[in-house]
């Protein structure tokens, strides 16, 4: 039987008590991945959070036809999985181990009834989650302003060239 | 419980709490009133409360590069008590647009401090509070994300888009 995982040192759980942490980690499960293996494929299901406590995944999004974007790396410790939790539970984008990888995953529907049933411990978990999309939504404003802002003198000058536009769009939005 | 307080009830992000964690954030909320005219919250800066508008209606307005000053929304309170500022809740960011009365504007004004103090202190209303306005943030990165993917899409298939569409979409999803 698998041992009950350390949340002790992962960013994410330092608001929480001993015993909301044992409280989560209760319900999660160790996974490993290796390098090049899928933890979330695009378009297909997001139902585990998962907290990676060692390792690297890229995330890639088949925003064209036939080709793969490479929208970021991540390295531990961070969590992945989060806007299947917060939204709906289909992967926007696919998710790789780059190198081997350490986990632990714990179900979305679990964590939601945790959250419907005001769980502190599950709520301490999201408020951090929330910071994290805070700062991600503070730099999709900029991103949004700037966009705005070259639709506007495209308007005003009308020069605008789509191919240019596409792969300025395509290189600059955050995701 | 409190005029106010009964106020608070009305508004969606606090509904789902008690009437005494309603009063936990109500300990140093202040009623407000801003005439015509003026900046609640203002661009760039950070606001140090959020504002829960019970009545009266406001514009939002963002600076565009190039100086010139768009309007992206009007919100009525009157038909739907809301509010403002919220997502400086989850970081010290400065606020993106500057929202404006419109008219004679009602408001709650419950400072950040409050929410930061509750949060240091471990009170679950505040975490409630945190997992609402994340689930909205998550749900509107989600939808401009898809919203810019479609416009990629749509220029590559034919070379074009209606970018006057993508444009009025990506200032809705961006604001809503």
């Amino acid at each position: 039987m698998p041992s009950t995982p350390s949340l002790d040192g992962i960013p994410l759980f330092e608001r929480l008590s001993p015993d909301e942490r044992d409280e989560l980690a209760e319900l999660m499960e160790p996974a490993r991945f290796g390098p090049g293996t899928f933890i979330y494929e695009e378009g297909g299901p997001e139902e585990t959070l998962y907290v990676l406590t060692s390792g690297a995944v890229e995330v890639h999004k088949q925003v064209l036809p036939g080709r793969l974007h490479r929208l970021a790396t991540m390295e531990a410790p961070t969590v992945i999985g989060e806007m299947g939790l917060l939204t709906e539970p289909r992967a926007a984008a696919s998710v790789t181990a780059k190198t081997p990888v350490e986990a632990h995953g714990i179900l979305r529907d679990q964590l939601l009834e945790m959250l419907d049933e005001d769980s502190l411990a599950a709520c301490k978990l999201v408020h951090e989650i929330g910071r994290t999309l805070a700062e991600r939504m503070a730099r999709t404003d900029e991103s949004v302003a700037s966009l705005i802002g070259q639709l506007e003198r495209r308007n005003a000058r009308g020069d605008y060239d789509p191919d240019v536009f596409g792969d300025r769009l395509l290189s600059e939005w955050g995701f | 419980m409190g005029m106010t307080e009964e106020r608070l009830q009305r508004v969606r992000l606090f509904e789902f709490l008690t009437d005494e964690e309603r009063s936990e954030f109500m300990q140093d909320a202040e009623p407000a009133v801003f005439e015509a005219g003026t900046e609640i919250i203002s661009e760039s800066t950070e606001p140090s409360s959020i504002f829960v508008l019970t009545s009266g209606r406001v514009e939002i307005h963002k600076k565009i590069p190039g100086g010139r000053d768009r309007l992206l929304a009007e919100i009525d309170a009157d038909r739907d008590a809301t509010v403002v500022g919220e997502r400086g809740l989850l970081g010290r960011n400065k606020a993106s647009a500057t929202v404006r009365a419109a008219g004679r504007v009602e408001a709650i004004l419950i400072p950040r401090e409050t929410f930061w103090r509750m949060i240091s202190d471990g009170r679950p209303a505040a975490f409630k509070l945190s997992y609402r306005i994340a689930r909205t943030l998550a749900q509107r990165l989600t939808r401009l994300d898809e919203e810019v993917v479609e416009a990629i899409r749509d220029l590559e298939r034919r070379g074009e888009t209606d970018l006057e569409a993508f444009r009025d979409r990506l200032i809705v999803e961006w604001i809503s």
